[in-house]
C-alpha cells in the first residue's frame, strides 16, 4: 500500500484518494466543508489547507514549498509528505475561521444543528473565542424553498455541497447560488422548490444549521438523541440508516455510508415512511378469539397455547393443508424461528412469502443515468427482506406456494390451518380475496401491527413490532445480508416478534439476532458472519 | 525616450485606422501571411525566443503557454481576453477602438500557432464602440478571407467570434473567463488542470491577452531578436501604459519597460506632468491590485520586476492612477475595498468574507468612525489574503491585498492624524450602536 | 412558521399567458447555438438579447429561456445573480452608469454620481417613476482618461461635470453612437430573423 507522511506520521492509503481523504481515513481531524466524498471537488472552503514538500526548482532539495495546497484537491502519492501543523497553516486555518463567523448569527440556542454543527466543532477546535469584527453583521434571509426544507441563508458557509448534490447526484438541479460576493445565497428557482426523492439529503450535507428539516424542526435537541444502526425497510435497496431516538421515541433517520449500497445516502421515503409506527392504533397485546368472544392471554402462556392450537389441529388434519405466510418485512432471524416453529408442529407445512409491493420501475439517480454514473436507486420493491425469505425456505426444502396460489388454495378449501404475518406499514394489505376466504380456515393465526379482517377473524392475534424496535437482518436485493439493531422499546404491553418466535420455537432466554443467527449458521453458512454493513463513517461532518 | 518608435500604437492616428485597406496599406496582415507559411511549432518557437510576457497582468511568457498544449489533442480553443476590467487600465479598450486588425492579425497568428479553429474575445459588456470596431473589422476580414476557411490559402481555417460578457471583474481571470464562456457563473477554476489541458468546454485552451495578441504580428514580421531589443531583460518588447488622474495628458501610451513612474507621469512623450495647483500624494502604478507607491518611490521602473522592490504585487496592467495631495487617503482606501468587496466572486471563504469585512473597516474609517487598532486590523486581515501562495483559488484576493495593506501602512500617519482629529466620542456611539 | 421566511414554493409573478420569448427572440438566439460546443453557453448571448428586447429578463423569461437551453430555471437564476448588467426586474428605457473607479473618484466622479441622483430623483438601482432612466454604478467603465465617465445606454460621455448632468440628461440622443453595426452578432447574415413560421407563410417561388 502506498505511504504518505502527514504530521512526521506515516499513512497508508488507498490509492486513488485525495491527501485530506487519506488524513480523515487515518483519524486525523482536518477540518473542511465543501469537501465530500460523494461529491465533485470545488476547494473552494480553504480550510483544509496544508503545506507540501517539493523539490527545490534550483537545487532540486527537497523541502516545504512556499505555498499552501488543498488537501482536498491534491491526490495523494507514494512518498508525499505534508504537514497541517506548521505556524502557517494553524493560524490561516484560525483566521479562516474567524471569517466563517463574521456574519454568522451564532443563535446556537435556537438552532436544530446545534450540538452536531462543524461550526461549532471546528471553531471550538481551531478558531478564536472571539470576533474582531465591530461592524454590523450582513443579515440574510430565511427562506421556505421545498415542502420538507427551510434554508436559513445567514447560517451558510457556502460550501455548496446541496448545489453539487442536486446537479450531481439528484440530477434535479433544483439548488443554485445567487448574487455574488458576500452577498451569495443559495436558492431555488422561485416556484420550483426543492422537490425529488432524495431531497432530504441535502439536510445531512449541511455542515451548519441552514438547511433544516422541517419534520425535525425544533423537535429535539441532538444531544439527548441516540442512534442505532438500522437498515431501511422501505425497499430492496438496503439503505444502512441510524435511528436516532430520545426516551423510546424516535425522532428522525439519517443514512450511514454504506459503499456500493446507499454509499451516504437515503430516499425521503424511507426518511419520513417510518411514522406508521407511531400510530395509536398499533395492535398490543395477544388476542385469542373462541366464537365471537375475546380474550387476552398473559404473554408467557402464548407460547404454549400456540403449540397446543397447532399440535391439535395437526392431530385433527394432518399437516399437509398448513401453510406459513412469512412477511418480507420480517428478519431473517424471525422468519427462520417462526419456520423451525411451524416445521417442527407439522412437517409438511407449506411456506409462502407474503405479497411484496412492487412500485414503477427502480428510480436511478441522476434520473436516465447507467452504469458507475448511477449514484443513488430507490428499488420498486418495497420490501427489504425477500431475498433472506427466499434463501431460509430453500434451505428448509418445505413446500412452496406463492401468495397468489396461497389465496385460491385458501378459497378452494384446501388450507386449513394458516399462520399469517404481516407487519405492512399499510393497513390495506391484505387482497379481498383472501379477505372473503378467510372463513374457510380451520385454524388462523395473525401477526400484524394494525387490524385488518384477518386479524378480526384468527384464533390468536399477535401484534408485529416495526423495524425500529427488532433487530435482526435484511437481505436486499443483491444478496447483501445486513444485520440491524433496535433503536426502541415496543409499545406498552408488546413482546418483540423475536422475542415470541425464540421461545416458539423452543429456546429459552433473551432472543439476540446474534444467538439465533449461530443456530441458522449451522445448516446456512452464510449467516455464520454477518457483521455490521457500514464501518463507522468514513466521512464524519 | 523621445526616439522610441511606436509599434502597437503606429496606426491609431491614421485616418480610417480600423478599415481594413488602411491596416493592409500600412503592412498589415504580412505578419500572417509569413506565418501560416512556417509550421505552428516555428511560430510559437519564435514568440518563445522573444520572451513575450503575458501582457495582462500575470506576464506569463505566450510561447511558453502555448507549448503546454498537450501533443494528441483534437480541439484547441483561443480565448482573447478583452475583460479589461482592472482600474484604471484602458489601453485594450484604445488597441481594439483604434486598431481592430492588429488583434485580429495577432489572433490568428497565435491561433495557427495553437492549431485552434476558434477563437472566442471575450470582451466585457461596457464596451460599446470598441464591440462595433471589432465585429465590422472581424466582418472585413471574413470577407477578404482571411477569416474562415483556407486562410491565405495555407489550408488553416479560423472562426472568431466575440463573446460579450455581462458585468463581472472576475471574468479577466482566465478560468473565470472560460466558465462565463461556458454560460456559467464567472467563478474561477480550481487548478490543476490548467486550461492549456482543460479549458473551454474541456478542451485545451490558450487565453491571452489583447496586448499580447497585440505583439504577435510585429515580432513574427520582424524578428525576436528585433524585439528583445526593446525595453531590458526579462521585460522586453513595446508596452502600453495608462495614465489617469490630474496629469496634463492623461491618456494610453506606448514605451519601452525600462520608464519609470516619474517619466509616465512627468514624461513629454507620456503624461507631461501634474495639472498647475496639483501635487503627486500616491500612485497606485500597475492598475489598483499592485499597490500603491508614495510621491518619493516614482524612481520605480515599471518593468515586471522592479515593483517587487517597493512592495507591490507585480507589473500589473501598467496604469497609473495619479491621485493628489487633495485626496482624502480614507477615500482612496475605502474606494478601494469596496472595489474588491464587489466584485470577488464569493467562492474562497478568505476572499468573500475577508474583502467585505475589510470593507466595513474601511468605510467605517472614511465615515469618521476609525480606530487607530482599526488600522492594524486591517493589516492583519491581508496578510490571511495575498501573504502566501494558494490561500485561495485565484488572485484577486492577492490583488485585494496588496493595495489595501501599502495604502495603511504607506499612509498610516495620515490615517492616523484623521483619526486623532475625529471627535473622541463618535468612534464609541457609533460602535455601540452595531452591538 | 414561527420566523418570517421567504415562500419559495410559489412562483414570484402570475405568468402570462403568451410566451415572453417571441420566435423572432428565439430566432436571434439560435443563432448562437453552432459557435458553442454546448446549449449552455449561449446563456450570456440569450440574456442579452432578451434584455434587449424586453428591457429586462423575469424569471418568466428566464424560464423560457431555460426551456430553449434545455437546461435548469435555477440554471439561469444561477447565473443572472452573479452579473451586474442584468436586471431581473423592470428598468428605465436609459440606463446611466456612473463610474466609480479610483480615477473618476479622483477626478470628481462623486459629485456627477450626486449630480445624476439630484436630477433623476433617483438611487443608485432606481428607476424614474416615468420609466425613462435607470441608474447604476460600475466599478470602472475603462474610460479613465477622460475621467469622469457616464455610460448611457451605448453611449460613453467622458470629463462630464457635475454643471453639466442636468443638461446630458436631457438630451435626446445621448444614448446612442453612431456607427456601422455588423448583422452578425445580433442575428443571422443579411439580417433576416423570420421565424420559420412566417418564413412558410412567405411566397411561393420566393
Amino acid at each position: 500500500m502506498p505511504k504518505i507522511t502527514i504530521d512526521e506520521q506515516e499513512i497508508e492509503f488507498a490509492a486513488g484518494i485525495p491527501v485530506l481523504q487519506a488524513a480523515l481515513d487515518a483519524g486525523l481531524d482536518i477540518p473542511h466543508y465543501c469537501y465530500h466524498p460523494g461529491l465533485t471537488v470545488v476547494a473552494s472552503c480553504r480550510l483544509c489547507l496544508m503545506e507540501m514538500k517539493m523539490p527545490h526548482p534550483k537545487s532540486g532539495e527537497l523541502g516545504w514549498a512556499p505555498k499552501l495546497f488543498p488537501s482536498c484537491q491534491t491526490p495523494a502519492r507514494d512518498g508525499m509528505v505534508v504537514r497541517f501543523n506548521s505556524e502557517t497553516v494553524v493560524t490561516g486555518r484560525e483566521r479562516c475561521m474567524e471569517y466563517f463567523l463574521l456574519n454568522h448569527p451564532l443563535d446556537c440556542p435556537v438552532c436544530d444543528q446545534a450540538g452536531e454543527c462543524s461550526l461549532q466543532d471546528y471553531s471550538y477546535k481551531f478558531g478564536k473565542p472571539e470576533s474582531r469584527m465591530v461592524d454590523p453583521k450582513l443579515v440574510m434571509p430565511k427562506k421556505d424553498i421545498g415542502p420538507q426544507t427551510l434554508l436559513y441563508s445567514d447560517r451558510c458557509v457556502m460550501c455548496t455541497r446541496c448545489v453539487r448534490f442536486t446537479k450531481e447526484v439528484s440530477g434535479t438541479s433544483e439548488l443554485c447560488i445567487t448574487n455574488r460576493g458576500t452577498n451569495s445565497e443559495i436558492d431555488v428557482f422561485p416556484g420550483k422548490p426543492l422537490d425529488n426523492p432524495i431531497q432530504g439529503n441535502v439536510v445531512d450535507l449541511c455542515p451548519v444549521g441552514a438547511l433544516l428539516d422541517k419534520d425535525f424542526l425544533f423537535k429535539q435537541r441532538v444531544w439527548f438523541l441516540q442512534s442505532a444502526p438500522s437498515i431501511c425497510p422501505g425497499c430492496s435497496a438496503g439503505c444502512a440508516i441510524r435511528v436516532d431516538a430520545n426516551d423510546d421515541i424516535v425522532y428522525r433517520l439519517k443514512p450511514r455510508f454504506n459503499p456500493g449500497v446507499n454509499d451516504w445516502w437515503m430516499c425521503d421515503e424511507g426518511r419520513f415512511g417510518w411514522k406508521y409506527a407511531l400510530s395509536d392504533e398499533r395492535i398490543t397485546t395477544p388476542r385469542l378469539r373462541r366464537g365471537s368472544s375475546t380474550k387476552t392471554p398473559k404473554w408467557e402462556d402464548v407460547s404454549e397455547i400456540l403449540q397446543y392450537r397447532f399440535s391439535q389441529h395437526v392431530d385433527e388434519h394432518g399437516s399437509g393443508g398448513m401453510v406459513v405466510v412469512l412477511s418480507p418485512m420480517m428478519s431473517c432471524e424471525e422468519a427462520w424461528l417462526l419456520l423451525s416453529f411451524m416445521l417442527k408442529v407439522g412437517p409438511n407445512v407449506t411456506a409462502v412469502i407474503g405479497p411484496i409491493l412492487s412500485v414503477g420501475e427502480d428510480q436511478a439517480f441522476p434520473a436516465g443515468s447507467t452504469g458507475d454514473e448511477t449514484k443513488f436507486i430507490i428499488r420498486s420493491e418495497k420490501a427489504p427482506n425477500r431475498r433472506g425469505l427466499e434463501m431460509i425456505i430453500d434451505q428448509a426444502g418445505c413446500e412452496t406456494l406463492s401468495f397468489d396460489e396461497f389465496v385460491e388454495s385458501v378459497g378452494d378449501g384446501e388450507v386449513s390451518a394458516a399462520w399469517i404475518v404481516g407487519g405492512y406499514p399499510e393497513k390495506t394489505w391484505v387482497p379481498k380475496a383472501l379477505e372473503k376466504a378467510v372463513g374457510k380456515l380451520e385454524l388462523l393465526v395473525a401477526q400484524d401491527l394494525f387490524e385488518t379482517k384477518l386479524t378480526a377473524a384468527a384464533a390468536v392475534t399477535l401484534p408485529a413490532c416495526a423495524f425500529t424496535e427488532r433487530a435482526g437482518c435484511f437481505v436486499n436485493h443483491a444478496g447483501l445480508i445486513q444485520p440491524f439493531e433496535s433503536a426502541v422499546a415496543p409499545p406498552n404491553g408488546c413482546h418483540r416478534d423475536g422475542q415470541y418466535l425464540y421461545e416458539l420455537a423452543g429456546y429459552q432466554g433473551l432472543y439476540t439476532p446474534d444467538r439465533v443467527r449461530e443456530l441458522m449458521a449451522a445448516t446456512m453458512s452464510q449467516f455464520a458472519d454477518v457483521r455490521e454493513a457500514a464501518p463507522a463513517p468514513v466521512h464524519l461532518h | 525616450m523621445a526616439d522610441y518608435e511606436p509599434v502597437l500604437l503606429k496606426n491609431i492616428s491614421l485616418e480610417g485606422s480600423t478599415d481594413l485597406k488602411v491596416y493592409e496599406s500600412a503592412g498589415g496582415y504580412a505578419a500572417a501571411r509569413k506565418a501560416l507559411k512556417m509550421t505552428p511549432d516555428e511560430v510559437t518557437e519564435i514568440v518563445k525566443e522573444a520572451n513575450l510576457r503575458g501582457r495582462g497582468g500575470a506576464g506569463f511568457p505566450a510561447g511558453v503557454k502555448w507549448g503546454f498544449l498537450p501533443k494528441d489533442r483534437e480541439v484547441t480553443y483561443l480565448c482573447v481576453n478583452a475583460d479589461e476590467s482592472e482600474p484604471p487600465t484602458f489601453s485594450n479598450r484604445v488597441l481594439m477602438e483604434k486598431d481592430p486588425h492588429q488583434l485580429i492579425e495577432g489572433t490568428i497568428i497565435a491561433a495557427f500557432a495553437t492549431q485552434a479553429q476558434k477563437a472566442f474575445i471575450y470582451m466585457r459588456v461596457e464596451f460599446h464602440e470598441p464591440f462595433h470596431v471589432m465585429q465590422n473589422a472581424i466582418d472585413q476580414a471574413y470577407a477578404a478571407g482571411y477569416l474562415g476557411k483556407n486562410i491565405f490559402g495555407s489550408g488553416f481555417e479560423l472562426d472568431v467570434f466575440i463573446h460579450r460578457g455581462a458585468g463581472a471583474y472576475v471574468c479577466g481571470e482566465e478560468t473565470g473567463l472560460i466558465e462565463s464562456l461556458e454560460g456559467k457563473r464567472g467563478c474561477p477554476r480550481i487548478k490543476p488542470p490548467f486550461p492549456a489541458v482543460e479549458g473551454l468546454f474541456h478542451k485545451p485552451t490558450v487565453v491571452n491577452n489583447v496586448e499580447t495578441l497585440c505583439n504577435v504580428p510585429h515580432i513574427i514580421e520582424r524578428g525576436a531578436a528585433w524585439f528583445k531589443s526593446i525595453g531590458a531583460e526579462g521585460s522586453e518588447g513595446p508596452k502600453l501604459f495608462c495614465a489617469s488622474g490630474p496629469v496634463n495628458r492623461p491618456g494610453c501610451f506606448e514605451g519601452p519597460m525600462t520608464i519609470t513612474c516619474r517619466e509616465l507621469i512627468e514624461g513629454d512623450g507620456y503624461g507631461r506632468g501634474m495639472r498647475s495647483g496639483k501635487e503627486v500624494k500616491a500612485v497606485l502604478p500597475g492598475g489598483i491590485s499592485m499597490g500603491v507607491l508614495t510621491a518619493d518611490e516614482l524612481n520605480m521602473v515599471m518593468d515586471f520586476d522592479d515593483p517587487r522592490n517597493f512592495g507591490l504585487l507585480g507589473l500589473g496592467t501598467a496604469a497609473a492612477v495619479i491621485i493628489d495631495q487633495q485626496q482624502d487617503i480614507r477615500k482612496v482606501l475605502a474606494n478601494i475595498t469596496r472595489f474588491y468587496s464587489h466584485e470577488s466572486c464569493g467562492q474562497c471563504t478568505q476572499c468573500r468574507e475577508g474583502t467585505s469585512w475589510m470593507d466595513k473597516i474601511a468605510t467605517r474609517i472614511a465615515d469618521g468612525v476609525g480606530r487607530t487598532e482599526d488600522l492594524d486590523l486591517i493589516v492583519d486581515v491581508t496578510k490571511n489574503m495575498g501573504m502566501m501562495p494558494g490561500l485561495s483559488i485565484c488572485g484577486l484576493s492577492d490583488g485585494a491585498a496588496f493595495p489595501i495593506r501599502t495604502i495603511v501602512q504607506k499612509f498610516r500617519g495620515e490615517f492616523e492624524a484623521y483619526i486623532a482629529e475625529q471627535p473622541p466620542t463618535s468612534t464609541l456611539r457609533v460602535l455601540s450602536t452595531f452591538n | 412558521m414561527a420566523w418570517e421566511t421567504i415562500d419559495r414554493n410559489k412562483p414570484v409573478t402570475a405568468k402570462e399567458a403568451a410566451p415572453l420569448l417571441t420566435e423572432a427572440i428565439k430566432d436571434k438566439i439560435r443563432v448562437f447555438f453552432d459557435r458553442y460546443e454546448t446549449k449552455r453557453a449561449v446563456l450570456l448571448p440569450a440574456l442579452h438579447i432578451t434584455q434587449e428586447a424586453l428591457g429586462h429578463v423575469g424569471p418568466q423569461a428566464m424560464e423560457e429561456i431555460a426551456e430553449l437551453l434545455e437546461i435548469a430555471p435555477s440554471e439561469v437564476f444561477d447565473t443572472i445573480g452573479f452579473y451586474t448588467h442584468y436586471w431581473t426586474h423592470p428598468k428605465g428605457e436609459k440606463v446611466v452608469v456612473a463610474c466609480r473607479s479610483i480615477s473618476c473618484q479622483v477626478m470628481g466622479g462623486d459629485e456627477v454620481l450626486e449630480a445624476c441622483k439630484k436630477h433623476l430623483g433617483i438611487e443608485d438601482h432606481g428607476t424614474t417613476s416615468d420609466g425613462k432612466y435607470s441608474l447604476m454604478t460600475e466599478e470602472c467603465l475603462a474610460g479613465c482618461d477622460h475621467a469622469p465617465c457616464l455610460l448611457i445606454n451605448e453611449k460613453l460621455h467622458e470629463k462630464v461635470k457635475p454643471e453639466d448632468v442636468a443638461t446630458l440628461l436631457e438630451d435626446a440622443n445621448n444614448d446612442k453612437i453612431e456607427m456601422p453595426r455588423s448583422d452578425l452578432y445580433d442575428g443571422p447574415p443579411g439580417g433576416s430573423v423570420d421565424s420559420d413560421s412566417k418564413a412558410a407563410d412567405a411566397p411561393a417561388g420566393e
